[in-house]
């Protein structure tokens, strides 16, 4: 389903570029060089400013589009300060407009540099405006791609299995039928007789005699009865052990966010959004203004995005929240400990030094979070017994003298040397 | 020490009635019927296959389709945007202040969890007393006001306040009075509030009204010195406190603040330094601080001012026309003795007399005046501020309310019509006026009598100021949004009022900049913020002003006299005094589960209030412990059960009160009666004192949920105590060398910590704060009067409360010469709180069949709850009687919905303790969950751990310092000096379990004619 939604936002794109190509080539009239212009832009203009929608700066597309005056423009761009200073009635409306933000100079920028900018600001803003049309059609079609739901899977199969239970009636009712019928065939005794006969010697004798042995051989039997028990128990055995054990459990998050992207290819450090896990005992999803220190600017458009705008209240176009809109976002949450255990992040975190992918597995190549480790005791204990503490550089362990008694005869000071295994250090 | 002294806890022990010896056999009340299934139709009754059948199957259809039960998803919800400050899952602490001591909230994800003093105040330095800790309960009671009301109804903000200013502005142009009743109010913001109130409309008037009056006191020093305070006594100076009926540790004026100055002369280092103060008590019924004195004289209510003449008599050297003996020896005796000592102390001595009778008062200004207390031990320069209120005044209001000369009156925490002496009378003057606003928190008897009901905020959700004590003041901070649709009194009358300033936070802040922050030397913004992180800014004291008390005694001494003859109850008749406890209080607390399940001090009585009887008076009146009586006094009647009260002045009763409340929510209301109606108006102030005739009711015993004996020794010896005399004589008979004992059990390592704990019983005054403060820190489930009638109480700690008998000279040895004799009065009473001893050899740990019970490294007894099966093995076999067992599933359990259980409530629990569940045993943790956090603390700082960073939740609220908790492995921890003292001993030492908490003999102060 997922493949299915990124296809569609492939083909999308793909429709946006033929059709911005083709846009290019009916509107390739103005008197900068856009190709240059788009540079100069990606590495000057971007930061603030967006050309669809108002960032930090107002939007560039139509701003610069109704602008007339290229003259005004150019020097606006180079120094803002400048016209503003010379009390410059347009640069000071703008200037209120953006409560008094000052926008940086450019003077490294030549008029042609400029000139260049403009250009392509005004060809891309065409472009995006012809598009629409396309991508309104993409939408619906992303809209319509609803593949069946997964109760909807569950209904069909128990009308299938229904449906089996129904023929396999059935189909014993018309056997049953059948042998009721012949019964009643009224047919003279001897014929019977020969008829049982016959299928008395149809039936495969030998084979069933080998059985018959087999069966009264009682050392096999009983080594079969021994080795249905043995596998039974141990099935059930294993069964029950991992009762609530929900290894691998990996639910549908409300938002369709990525550890691969973050944390994998984007190298975004664990402690940036889940610094709880420093701190104190929760590691915490993160809050939203947390999301929001990137989203405000990063892939703004993206429908997952927008649904952290929705939680806030927050309106991208106007950059206002609206705090009687925000709803808070109901993430389901994958590791579930008992209430009886007490875990505290930063004991392992912060002081043991332990990294996280040690319990929460290759978090950073997860597209989805599933549950990695098992989250039993006995996990717990055999890591306790097995990970030396990191208790280098701590001066909370210098004044422990059995610490230093163990480190002279070699020993690995674990988490369960200092006591790590006992019940009340979990349990209270 | 070690002496053979016996020690009960109960009547019923030192009689050994068959009741009491069959209930000790067992560890729990009600035994499982083992013995009866065995024996009878049980085993040998015949179970017809089919119906075995049908049994097994129903049970394994039953326990697979409650096991069909999908795992429950488990959503998790992040702040939208979070606080910067919040840290989920680490606690945040907030500066605030309630009964004017400077308080910290702890807050865990936006919501206050528990109350912890703040080590900088003034008073308790770090010392709460048992209703504030349990003053967090409050915030969360589902049975406050949930928005305002309009005749009975709901209704909305803007239209009350439309229809009150209306209302008062058409009462303003018909001239007609204002009152504003409240409880004595000492908030200087307030009080600005108020003032501008009065402004906008001038006929309104401020009345201070105490539901337990103060009201003597402050007329007398107006009488005396020409100043209508209340003084700031000072027990941390006293070295001989004389009392008359005032129980000053446990609910007179500031007994949290006066536990700490008491016991600062009576802990370890006052013993050592021999400057152990002498404290001698007269009283009628037996009060907290009556069994704490050295040596407590039971006087007739009739004759505590008689006492108080002859000790003026005896110090002054004169004669007062119409004194004469008591005609009780020992008290006779006493008083004389009493003066001499007293002479001698001059100016380290303290009288104090909690007689509300401005007369009593005078004389004992008149005393302690002789006395040379005044500057030294009393402080009237500096006074108290946390009662104002004068008797008159209500009165009066009663009076202009039944002329039909109030428009409008307004009630702030006040609640006359209930406690108000002539409660009905109250009432129905109150239907006179046009407006009555409550202000109060509930719909309580008093707010039921009004038409408009704006209920203000609980003190954890508001800003606001104190000034109990002259020259320092405390900042109530807001720790939690509204719980429900509430709204700060004050800032209803803001509104009211068309202040300028449009809410109370501004107002708060404008008084503080303007007046306050400069007294503390600070200013602006750095200022404000200092406040806020200390809590408070006290003002150096004022220096002692010579005072000169010179006025006539002999009126005075008149004035008493008669009334005392007046009291002095006829053939057929008692004395009556009601009182105020030390769990409820006045009445204020009554919807408070933990406070109402703390058993009470003295009696040990939970969820009930009594009649305490003498138990030879009660014989010469042939009543019986649980008898229900009839009381009348004041033309008003009760019935209430009886309750034998050892050293209770024969020829007395006392009642408690702060119960009956009939409007107080679904935890207080028809627990117990009301005692107010017996209050009488006596020469201008309300008294607690009538004669009462008694009438002795048909109809079954009432069985009070009583703890006193539920946790039996059977007689062993746990108490040690001696007085100070041979304690300081000691060395000269040392005892011999130390017996060897050997041991079954291997010794554990104790590689880093051994935790353990130091009790000093001469510090403890048995308050029952740390009770309390363990319930809220342990999440420590309420379980209602039935339960504890059924010994089911589940405190972790217990305030074991032990009578023993002085008399003269005598230590009672043998059980027969016990019950030789004939009068309970004079018995001391030594308070023990019990909890888990940690003992290195454990008898719990052994008999568990399922290893829930173990041993740390660290020296704590630990329970793992997810292991334990309910065997209670454990219980049986735990000596000390700490292990608590639940019975129901106390957190999910409709019946018990009436305490903590219910949504808004549980947000109290502590999230680092488990909720325990049904068929568990639980007992004292030591809070370990407060030692790993000061360790893990340590750690992520990375620094040795230091002795004080993990206080546990009972030594940190003990306002007496009794407790201290630490490592014994470091030797110059705390706790390794306090249990190097020479009074330390170990409870049941002699079984060689080897416990961990280590107690301090009591000392008392007795002279050797006394002891």
């Amino acid at each position: 389903m997922r493949n299915i939604s990124l296809l569609l936002k492939q083909f999308s794109r793909s429709v946006l570029l033929v059709a911005g190509i083709t846009a290019m080539g009916f509107t390739a009239r103005a008197q900068g060089d856009a190709a240059k212009g788009e540079a100069l832009y990606k590495a000057k203009c971007t930061s603030c400013h967006k050309l669809d929608v108002r960032m930090t700066g107002p939007a560039l597309g139509p701003t610069i589009t109704s602008e007339t005056d290229d003259k005004w423009l150019t020097k606006w761009i180079q120094n803002n300060q400048a016209l503003i200073a010379a009390k410059d009635p347009k640069a000071l409306k703008i200037y209120n407009e953006y409560n008094q933000a000052g926008m940086n100079v450019f003077t490294e920028l030549s008029d042609g540099d400029v000139a260049n900018i403009i250009t392509y600001v005004r060809d891309e803003y065409k472009k995006m405006q012809a598009a629409p049309a396309a991508g309104a059609g993409v939408a619906g079609a992303a809209a319509a791609d609803n593949s069946p739901s997964e109760s909807m899977i569950f209904g069909l199969l128990g009308v299938i299995v229904v449906a089996i239970i129904v023929i396999l009636v059935l189909s014993r009712a018309i056997g049953t039928l059948e042998r009721v019928l012949l019964k009643r065939k009224e047919l003279p005794a001897d014929e019977q007789e020969a008829l049982a006969a016959e299928e008395a010697d149809a039936a495969p004798v030998d084979r069933l005699a080998t059985v018959k042995k087999l069966a009264k051989n009682k050392k096999l039997v009983f080594f079969f009865i021994l080795a249905g028990t043995i596998a039974f128990a141990s099935w059930s055995w294993v069964g029950m052990w991992n009762t609530n054990v929900h290894q691998g459990y990996q639910p549908v998050q409300p938002i369709k966010y990525s550890h691969e992207l973050h944390a994998g290819v984007m190298k975004i450090n664990c402690q940036y959004c889940h610094s709880s896990a420093y701190k104190g005992k929760n590691a915490t999803i993160p809050s939203l203004n947390v999301c929001m220190n990137c989203h405000k600017v990063v892939k703004t458009e993206s429908p997952e995005i927008h649904k952290i705008y929705d939680a806030l209240g927050y309106d991208p176009g106007t950059q206002k929240y609206d705090t009687t809109k925000a709803r808070p976002i109901q993430w389901v949450r994958i590791h579930n400990l008992p209430d009886f255990a007490y875990f505290n992040h930063s004991q392992h975190v912060k002081i043991a030094g332990i990294e996280c992918q040690k319990c929460h597995g290759p978090i950073q190549t997860m597209k989805e979070v599933y549950q990695y480790s098992p989250l039993t005791m006995k996990w717990c204990i055999q890591c306790h017994k097995r990970t030396e503490t990191g208790f280098k550089g701590n001066a909370y362990y210098d004044k422990m003298t059995e610490v230093h008694e163990a480190l002279k005869r070699g020993e690995k000071v674990t988490a369960a040397a200092l006591g790590g295994l006992e019940c009340g250090k979990c349990h209270y | 020490m070690e002496s053979n002294k016996k020690y009960w806890k109960g009547l019923e022990e030192l009689n050994k009635t068959p009741e009491f010896v069959e209930l000790n056999k067992h560890e729990f009340a009600e035994p499982i019927p083992i013995e009866e299934v065995l024996s009878g139709t049980g085993l040998m009754g015949k179970t017809p296959r089919r119906n075995f059948l049908k049994t097994v199957g129903f049970g394994i259809g039953a326990v697979t389709l409650a096991a069909c039960q999908k795992t429950p998803v488990h959503k998790s919800i992040p702040y939208l945007i979070k606080p910067e400050e919040v840290t989920p899952g680490v606690a945040n602490y907030y500066v605030s202040s309630y009964d004017g001591q400077a308080i910290l909230v702890k807050t865990r994800e936006g919501r206050p969890i528990k109350i912890e003093g703040n080590p900088g105040d003034v008073l308790g330095q770090g010392g709460v007393s048992a209703q504030v800790q349990a003053s967090v309960l409050d915030l969360y009671d589902t049975n406050r006001l949930k928005g305002p009301m309009q005749d009975g109804g709901d209704t909305a903000w803007s239209s009350l306040d439309s229809f009150v200013k209306a209302e008062l502005a058409a009462i303003k142009a018909s001239g007609k009075q204002i009152r504003l009743v409240t409880a004595s109010i000492n908030s200087p913001s307030t009080l600005g509030v108020i003032a501008a109130f009065a402004a906008q409309y001038p006929t309104a008037k401020h009345i201070n009204y105490d539901a337990v009056s103060y009201t003597g006191i402050i007329q007398a020093n107006q009488n005396s010195f020409g100043k209508a305070v209340v003084p700031h006594y000072r027990f941390d100076r006293a070295d001989l406190i004389v009392g008359f009926g005032c129980d000053f540790l446990g609910s007179w004026l500031s007994s949290a603040e006066y536990t700490r100055q008491y016991a600062s002369k009576r802990n370890e280092e006052a013993i050592e330094s021999k400057k152990m103060s002498r404290h001698v008590h007269f009283e009628s019924g037996m009060s907290l601080t009556g069994s704490n004195a050295d040596v407590r004289i039971p006087v007739k209510i009739s004759q505590q001012g008689l006492a108080l003449v002859n000790l003026y008599n005896e110090i002054s050297g004169t004669t007062l026309p119409g004194s004469k003996k008591l005609g009780n020896n020992v008290a006779d005796n006493a008083i004389t003795l009493v003066a001499k000592e007293l002479l001698a102390a001059k100016g380290r001595a303290l009288v104090v007399c909690g007689s509300n009778d401005v007369a009593t008062q005078v004389l004992v200004n008149a005393i302690n005046s002789l006395l040379g207390s005044y500057g030294t031990t009393i402080d009237l320069d500096n006074p108290s501020n946390k009662y104002k209120g004068n008797d008159a005044d209500i009165i009066a209001l009663v009076e202009e309310m039944k002329r039909g000369d109030v428009g409008a009156v307004m009630f702030l925490d006040a609640n006359p019509v209930y406690d108000f002496y002539q409660s009905s009378a109250f009432a129905d003057a109150l239907k006179k006026v046009r407006l009555k606003v409550s202000f109060n928190q509930y719909n309580d008897e008093t707010a039921a009598q009004c038409n408009i009901v704006a209920p203000n905020h609980n003190y954890l959700e508001s800003w606001g100021d104190e000034n109990v004590l002259e020259g320092y003041y405390t900042i109530i901070q807001p720790t939690i949004n509204p719980v429900y649709d509430t709204r700060k009194a004050e800032q209803s009358l803001l509104i009211w009022s068309d202040n300028a300033v449009k809410d109370y936070y501004t107002f708060v802040r404008n008084t503080w900049n303007t007046s306050l922050l400069p007294k503390g030397g600070l200013a602006g913004q750095g200022g404000w913020e200092t406040l806020l992180q200390n809590g408070f800014i006290k003002v150096a004291d004022k220096p002692a002003t010579p005072v000169a008390f010179n006025r006539d005694i002999n009126g005075v001494a008149q004035t008493i006299l008669s009334q005392g003859a007046k009291l002095a109850a006829g053939e057929g008749k008692l004395e009556l005094q009601v009182y105020e406890n030390n769990t409820i209080g006045n009445g204020k607390y009554a919807n408070n589960p933990w406070l109402q399940e703390l058993p009470e001090a003295i009696s040990k009585v939970t969820w009930d209030n009594f009649v305490a009887i003498s138990p030879k008076t009660a014989e010469d009146l042939k009543l019986e412990e649980g008898d229900l009586i009839k009381i009348t006094a004041n033309n008003y009647s009760t019935e209430l059960p009886v309750l034998l009260q050892p050293g209770q002045a024969q020829g007395t009763i006392s009642i408690a009160v702060g119960y009956g409340r009939t409007k107080a929510g679904k935890v207080g209301d028809m627990v117990g009666k009301n005692a107010y109606p017996f209050v009488s108006l006596t020469n201008g102030s309300f008294q607690g004192n009538a004669v009462a005739s008694i009438e002795k009711l048909g109809g079954d015993k009432i069985i009070l949920a009583q703890t006193q004996t539920h946790h039996s020794y059977e007689g062993r010896d746990v108490i040690r105590e001696t007085t100070l005399q041979e304690y300081l004589k000691r060395g000269e008979d040392k005892e011999s060398e130390k017996k060897e004992t050997y041991d079954l059990w291997n010794d554990y390592d104790r590689p880093q910590y051994d935790w353990v704990m130091a009790i000093d019983l001469n510090a403890c005054t048995g308050c029952g704060a740390c009770v309390v403060a363990c319930n809220a820190e342990n999440n420590i489930p309420v379980v209602g009067r039935d339960e504890v009638r059924r010994r089911r109480e589940m405190h972790w700690i217990r305030i074991d409360r032990y009578y023993s008998f002085d008399e003269k000279g005598k230590t009672v040895t043998e059980e027969k010469e016990i019950n030789k004799l004939e009068d309970l009065d004079h018995v001391s009473v030594t308070y023990q709180p019990m909890l888990c001893q940690h003992c290195d050899h454990a008898p719990c740990e052994t008999v568990c069949p399922v290893l829930a019970t173990t041993h740390s490294s660290e020296g704590l007894n630990q329970m793992t709850y997810n292991r334990c099966v309910g065997t209670r093995y454990c219980a049986n076999n735990c000596p000390y009687k700490v292990r608590r067992f639940n019975w129901f599933n106390y957190w999910n359990d409709s019946r018990f919905e009436n305490y903590i259980q219910n949504d808004y409530t549980e947000l109290v629990l502590n999230p680092d303790v488990t909720t325990r569940f049904r068929g568990v045993m639980e007992k004292c943790s030591m809070c370990v969950q407060r030692i790993q956090a000061g360790k893990l603390n340590a750690k992520l700082q990375k620094r040795p751990l230091v002795d004080g960073d993990i206080k546990v939740a009972c030594q940190q609220t003990c306002p007496a310092n009794a407790i201290i908790f630490g490592n014994k492995l470091d030797p110059n921890s705390q706790v390794s000096k306090a249990l190097k003292s020479e009074r330390t001993y170990y409870v049941l030492e002699e079984l060689n379990v080897k416990p961990g908490i280590g107690y301090q003999t009591k000392v008392r102060n007795r002279l050797p004619t006394e002891a």
